[in-house]
This record gives C-alpha cells, structure tokens and sequence, in this order.
C-alpha cells in the first residue's frame, strides 16, 4: 500500500509574535459599489491606513468594481483623493501611496450584466498570477442592499465562489428589513458560500471598546462574580447622536431608529454586555454566547409592545441659537412621516443570570449630543446607612454605577461612595476612571481597518453569524408590526431634546430614571 | 510641579511629598468640583544616568512614555555635583490629552547621588519601588557600562540590577564585544536583558518576515544560503551583528558584512541570496525598498526611531524575548568569528 505525504508546509522562522502585528495571508479584495461613499470614506482609507502600517501582506491587490466607467489610473487617482480626505488621524505619504496603488484595480460593470462577472475572474487570474495572492478572494458588498442576493448569486453562477485559495464575502448591513427578509437572504447566500464564508459587518463590533467589553468582563476577575441580577439593579444602553438624517431622509425614512440601530449594533452590544463567558476565546464560542444571549431574550407580545417600547420623532427647535429642522422637513422626507428617529425599548432576558433585571436601550437623533454609552447600575445597600452631600443638601445614597464609554470619550468610569473629608459621616460620590485613549496613546485603529484585517486573517469573532442576524429580527419584529399598523402623533420630541416623554414613563413605572450621559 | 529637595533621602521623606504632591493636585479638583487628575502607574522605571544635563533627557523621556507606560519613574542622576550625597526631589508629569478636560498625572522622582554614594541607592529604592508591579532598569550610564568602570559604578549598577525584573541598555556606537560580554555576564545570571539596537532592528524584521509568510512564494526561507549585512561605520555594530545572527540563526546561513559607503550610520541593507533569487532591502532616507529579482518592488516608510519609540517598544515585551535570545546567541558566534 502506498502512502501519499502531503509536504509539510515551511514554518516561517523569522516571524516573532512578540513583537510584529497579527499575520494576514495574501489575497485580492474585490469591492462592489467600489465608487460609492463607503469605499471613498472608509474602506480605502483602511486599506491605505494598514498598508502603511505594514499590516497586510506584500502580496494583496484591490480590485474595485461599479457602474462609473473607469480605467485603473483614474480609479487610482479618485481613492487618492478620497484618501487624503478621509484618511483618520494619520499622515498621508506619497511615495507610500505610488507602491499602494500599484496594487488597486479596476473593473467597469453592472451587478446585472454576467460579462462584468467574467471581467472580475480575468482580473483575479491575472492578479493571482503577477500578485501571488495564492487565489484567495475577499468579496466586499458595498452595493445598495437590494442587489446583495443578486450579486451572491452570480458570483456562485460564474464560479467565482471557488478558486486555488479561500472565498469569503462581506455584507453590509442592513441584512434585511425584518425577520423574513432576512432568512430568505440567509438562504440565497448559502446557495453560493458556506456560512464560514460570509462576514456579516457590523462595524459596531469593531469599535476597540466594544472589544474591550469582553476584555473587561472576563479578563478581570472582579467584575463576573457581581454580573448578574442578585447584584445588578437594571442596564440602559444609550446611542445618542446630535445630528439628523444628513441627507439620508430617504433611506432612512424606510429603516428608522429600532432598525437602523437597535435591531443590528445595540444588540450586539446587549449581547455582549449580556452573554455567558465563552469556554475558549475564538470566533465560535464567543458568536455561540452572543447568539445563545440574544435567543433568550424575552419576545414582546403585540399587547406588551406600548409597555415596553415608545417611538419617536423629532420636531423643529432652536439648538445653540439655530433653527434645526424637523425630521418631516427634512429632504426627501414625507410631510407626514410616521418614521421613528427615536426609540427606546426595554428587554428582559430571561435566562439564570438576568432574570426580571430591564435592558433598556434608546436611541436617536438630534438628541442633545453625540454620546454612545453602557451603564449598569448597581443594587442599592441593603441598609441606607450613610446619606449623600448634594447641593441640595442630604439624601439617601445613589448606588454604584459603571459606565463603559464607546464614543467620544472610550472608556470605563465606576461611580462609588466616599466619606467626605471632614467630621461626621457624610458621604458624596466620586469616579474611578479609566480613559482609553489616553491610558494608550497610540492611535487605535478605526473599526473598519479591525474588521477587514480580521476578515483577510480569517476571524469572524467580531462579524456576525446568521443565527444572531436572524435572533436580533426575532426581538425587534413584534414591535416593528405593531409600529407599522400604529398611527403616531409626531412629532414628540423637539430636536435638542433627550427623547420622548413616553421614553421616561416607561422606566418610571419601573421606578428607574434615565441617566444623562 | 515639584517639590523641595529632600534630605535625608529616606523612603519615608520621599513617599510623604509624593503625598503632599498629590494631595496639591487634589486642591485644583475641589475648586472645579469634578475629576481633574487621573493617577497612572503600570510599572516601576529606574534610569541611571551620567548625562551632563543631571537627568533632564532621561526625565523628558519617561515622560514621553507615560503615554504608554505610566510608570513611577525614578532617575537617578550620578554627579559630582550633588550638594548631599544622595538627595531627591519628587514632581507629577501630566498630560491633558487633546480635548479631555481631565489630565493624567505619573509621579517622578529624581534622585541626584555623588558617585560615591552610587553604591548605597540600594536601600533607598527598594523603598520606592511601587508594589506589586515590575521594576524595569534602564542604564544610561555608558562609564558604568564600561569594561573600565570603577569599582563604586559596579557597585552602584548591581545595587539597582538586583532589583530589576529587565534591564535594558543601549548599544549603539559602543563597542560590540563588550556589549556582548556585559549581557552574557547578566544573561548567565538569570536576569532579563534587552539592548534597544536589537529594538531598531523591528523596522527590518517586520518587512523581511512577511515575505515569506506567502505559501506561494517559490523560494522559502530555508533556501536563502547567503547573507549580506551593509552596515555604516568601520566595523558592523551590535545592530548589524544582531541582523545577520536573526536572518542566519535558523539554518546556519553564511553572512558577510560589507561597509556602506558614506558616513551614515546604522543598516544600510540586507540582502538575503537563493541560488535562484536575491532579494534587497534597501534602505535610503525615509523610505525602504524590497527588490526582488523574482518580483515586483515595493516601499514601506522608514523612520529612525527615536529612543522613546524604542522604549516604548521595549517596555510592552516583559518577559523573555526568543527571537533576540536566537539572535544573540548567533551574533556572538558571529562576532567571535
């Protein structure tokens, strides 16, 4: 009986993970919707950014593909300037930039048209051959989320799903407007990539203190024994933004508030606050834990839904002495919009450690400024032993609260009781901090320059898997239905505002109040 | 803000105006009625120094790196001119990133000891090493490193040594020989070393080991038998030494050393042999070129790294460091022909 030996593979000794950047394997990255505003602004620049910083490989190409008739040298200059402007917090090179954009390509096309499908493969056989990315393909869905399932499919049908290396793709969100579209998307992917292939974005997850969430709780061991209900009073996850739709009415007219944001990136970010600890730090037990929290999160009754989530939208006001307009005089924005800017929901999950303790999340726009934070208050004493010094003279103590800060400001502050200097026994609060960017100078990487290098490198932990997709729809689509048969009396909040006042009755009947971040 | 000289230099007097000066910081955050000051330390740093600016740069320098590494720094400054024989002053290093309203705030102190009194520090920081955190030393002392120091700086240097958990040295335009002898001595002893001219060699190692992490590249590592290390100076320094010992450590490969032509210092390029392919890299002003015979040629930005990048670099690797244990025990051998 003869043996075939497979060669082993050379390991490479000169490598030293003590002190180089992670190892990302060769390949060609092809992005569809290549001109549009999410290639210019964000994933050229991130490209550019880790090429400087050497941190992807010698042998990697970009071939860019849309509509917009291009040849290579114009496409190049176009990312040039993009980059420049776009270009975060680091220096822009020219020589650097000559031997990047030696490896950017262009192909002109349509979604629609099969040729375009065949100028991409001659692309990447010439690219693999003069580039030695080993075959290995990274498809990038920058496209208009209609054309997702169209352009899977047809990547499947002209065998670009398959090569000499590895195939993955990347998808943007929105994936899908609710539950049902978003299986059904599901399934048309999987007729082409294996779900290990598919790189659902959520740029969200790639924020560095998103991360750092999993690197607080269960790196510490402090913290994970007072994680649960017996010690944690309630959590309020707020997502604030200060600007309005920007020129986005019409898009964002059909998403709205709960799915623009709280279906996708803030539970994501509940589930990470929320999940179990994975048995092993890799891509499958932390997507598992993620996936397991998000399934036991309670499912809103049409009846519950008035309780638990309050709508809203805001209305024209004059912010630091300017005249803001109204969501519905917006441009392209419906005179009588029923959209939600604004939305606020309270989720139970319910499982051994959360059992009865409220989520609330909310998010909006043109509220009063721009902050994304977690807060998690803490049960009051037992005993009311001590009173609080306020301005306004004594009360009962305010308990313990951790903020974990993702925007502006990264990073952690846990609020607790000190004896005010002085005799008697007063107490007032004080804050522990710990700044991110300043505890770490470097600049940290944007979350798109994260992400792409995890995906090249082949690390979905931060991307999401379809069972979370679809679990994220399963919680928010009760209250989707029930807001899409409900006549609203919008506007209900004047830009400039914290929110509806329905948004603060409904953690008064739970005795909680919203924090002002 | 700084104190008053203290002497006696005990501990205790030391610690108390470390608290005096935090207890003055905390005056500015009741007056504004929020956070003001935020208090960093990850590490002990001791730096010994006979620069003639009494610890100035080595000062500047911590805090530059408190950014990465807040640490309690600790310089100690040997000179003749200290008026006691060992006197200390303590002061915060701040910084106010950009935008934040709050400053983070390292504590300093700055001991000044007449040579003589080098030797009796001893004492002294082990009172003022911050508990439960690693004690790194860097000896910018070049005469205590010297093979013709005297008795009170080997005294002195083992005094602050025996406390360290790593210490590193910088090389560069020093003589190799000695450099290596110093470190094996060290080395032999169980304690951790470093030498920022290995640091300066990451700019090369980087570029050079991504090459041949693609499965598709014809001609592996393994197959590269020649190597050549141009180097500025008469003689390859510890650096040049360290980047033929790394690149031939793994199959024995045969280095050369060639002087570059011009007074520039440091590495000039490498270039790596196959019996089908040579690869340069090639290193002019601020920019690095890979040429490759097989290939297509690529450049990478290169900057001198200044020492506080290096340092900054070096106090992120606490432990042992492998690939420079590989590359020091090859650049002996290769040194010593």
């Amino acid at each position: 009986m003869s043996v075939l030996v497979q060669p082993v593979p050379e390991v490479n000794p000169l490598q030293d993970a003590l002190r180089f950047e992670r190892r990302v394997p060769p390949c060609a990255i092809v992005i569809f919707g290549a001109s549009g505003d999410l290639s210019k602004r964000k994933l050229l620049p991130a490209l550019y950014r880790l090429f400087y910083e050497r941190r992807i490989p010698p042998n990697f190409a970009v071939v860019g593909s849309s509509r917009t008739p291009l040849s290579d040298d114009e496409f190049r200059e176009r990312m040039k300037d993009s980059v420049k402007k776009f270009l975060e917090d680091a220096p822009f090179d020219e020589d650097i930039w000559t031997s990047f954009a030696q490896s950017l390509f262009y192909v002109p096309g349509d979604l629609n048209n099969p040729a375009s499908y065949d100028d991409i493969r001659n692309k990447l056989d010439e690219i693999e051959k003069a580039h030695q990315t080993a075959g290995n393909v990274l498809f990038y869905l920058s496209t208009q989320p209609s054309y997702y399932a169209e352009a899977v499919l047809a990547l499947g049908e002209h065998g670009l799903n398959r090569g000499n290396g590895w195939r993955r793709v990347i998808i943007e969100k929105p994936f899908g407007h609710d539950l049902q579209s978003a299986r059904k998307l599901n399934d048309e992917i999987h007729k082409v990539f294996d779900e290990s292939a598919v790189y659902r974005i959520d740029h969200y997850l790639g924020k560095e203190t998103v991360q750092n969430i999993l690197a607080f709780r269960f790196g510490n061991g402090i913290f994970e024994p007072l994680w649960n209900r017996r010690y944690i009073d309630h959590v309020q996850i707020t997502a604030a933004e200060s600007i309005g739709v920007e020129g986005r009415g019409g898009y964002y007219q059909e998403a709205g508030a709960l799915r623009d944001m709280i279906q996708n990136h803030l539970s994501q970010v509940m589930a990470t606050i929320a999940m179990e600890p994975p048995t092993v730090f890799d891509a499958n037990n932390v997507r598992d834990e993620r996936a397991k929290l998000l399934r036991a999160v309670r499912i809103m009754k049409p009846e519950d839904v008035e309780k638990f989530a309050v709508a809203g939208q805001y209305g024209p006001a004059k912010v630091g002495g300017q005249d803001v307009p109204g969501f519905r005089q917006e441009q392209s924005v419906d005179p009588d919009s029923q959209t939600d800017t604004y939305a606020a929901v309270t989720f139970y999950i319910d499982n051994w450690r959360w059992a009865d303790i409220p989520f609330y999340i909310r998010t909006g726009k043109r509220l009063p400024k721009r902050v994304t934070d977690i807060a998690i208050q803490f049960q009051a004493p037992p005993l009311g032993l001590f009173k609080q010094e306020t301005k306004g003279g004594l009360r009962e103590v305010r308990p313990n609260l951790l903020v974990l800060r993702i925007q502006p400001e990264e990073g952690i502050s846990l609020r607790f009781l000190s004896k005010s200097p002085g005799s008697g026994m007063r107490v007032r609060p004080v804050s522990m901090d710990f700044n991110y960017g300043s505890s770490f100078g470097e600049r940290t990487p944007t979350a798109y320059e994260t992400l792409l290098l995890d995906a090249m490198a082949g690390d979905p932990t931060l991307y999401t898997r379809q069972d979370m997709v679809e679990a994220s729809w399963q919680i928010v689509q009760p209250i989707l239905d029930v807001w899409a048969h409900s006549k609203f009396d919008f506007p209900n909040y004047p830009a400039g505002s914290w929110g509806p006042k329905a948004s603060d009755e409904m953690l008064a009947r739970q005795g909680h109040v919203w924090r002002i971040p | 803000m700084s104190s008053a000289v203290i002497f006696p230099a005990q501990p205790e007097q030391i610690l108390k105006g470390l608290g005096k000066l935090w207890t003055s910081l905390g005056q500015e955050e009741k007056q504004q009625g929020k956070p003001t000051v935020l208090r960093a330390c990850a590490m002990t740093l001791i730096v010994a120094t006979d620069d003639p600016d009494g610890g100035f740069a080595a000062s500047q320098t911590i805090s530059e790196l408190m950014r990465e590494h807040p640490s309690r720094g600790i310089v100690l400054a040997v000179s003749e001119q200290a008026e006691h024989g060992l006197e200390a002053r303590v002061l915060a290093q701040c910084w106010k990133p950009f935008g934040k309203a709050q400053q983070i705030c390292c504590e300093q102190i700055e001991i000044t000891a007449r040579p003589d009194s080098w030797p009796n520090v001893g004492p002294t920081l082990v009172g003022l090493i911050a508990a439960d955190l690693p004690v790194i030393f860097w000896c910018r002392h070049s005469a205590a490193l010297n093979a013709s120091a005297t008795k009170e700086q080997k005294a002195g240097l083992e005094a602050v040594l025996s406390l360290a958990t790593k210490t590193i040295i910088d090389s560069k335009g020093e003589d190799p020989g000695r450099t290596f002898e110093l470190l094996t001595k060290w080395r032999n002893r169980g304690r951790v070393t470093a030498d920022l001219e290995w640091t300066r060699l990451t700019q090369w190692r980087e570029p050079i080991a991504n090459i041949f992490d693609n499965p598709c590249r014809e001609n592996k590592f393994s197959s590269f038998h020649k190597i050549e290390v141009v180097h500025g100076g008469d003689r390859p320094g510890a650096c040049a030494l360290y980047a033929g010992g790394w690149l031939s450590a793994p199959y024995k490969a045969e280095v050369t050393f060639t002087k570059a032509p011009g007074e520039d210092s440091g590495l000039a390029r490498i270039t790596l042999r196959s019996d089908s392919e040579q690869i340069d890299f090639e290193r002019k002003g601020e920019c690095m070129t890979l040429r490759s015979t097989n290939g297509r040629e690529r450049k990478y930005s290169y900057k001198d790294a200044s020492v506080d990048a290096l340092m900054t670099e070096e106090l992120a690797v606490l432990g042992q460091d492998a690939a420079f244990d590989a590359a020091f025990a090859r650049a002996q051998e290769l040194w010593n022909g």
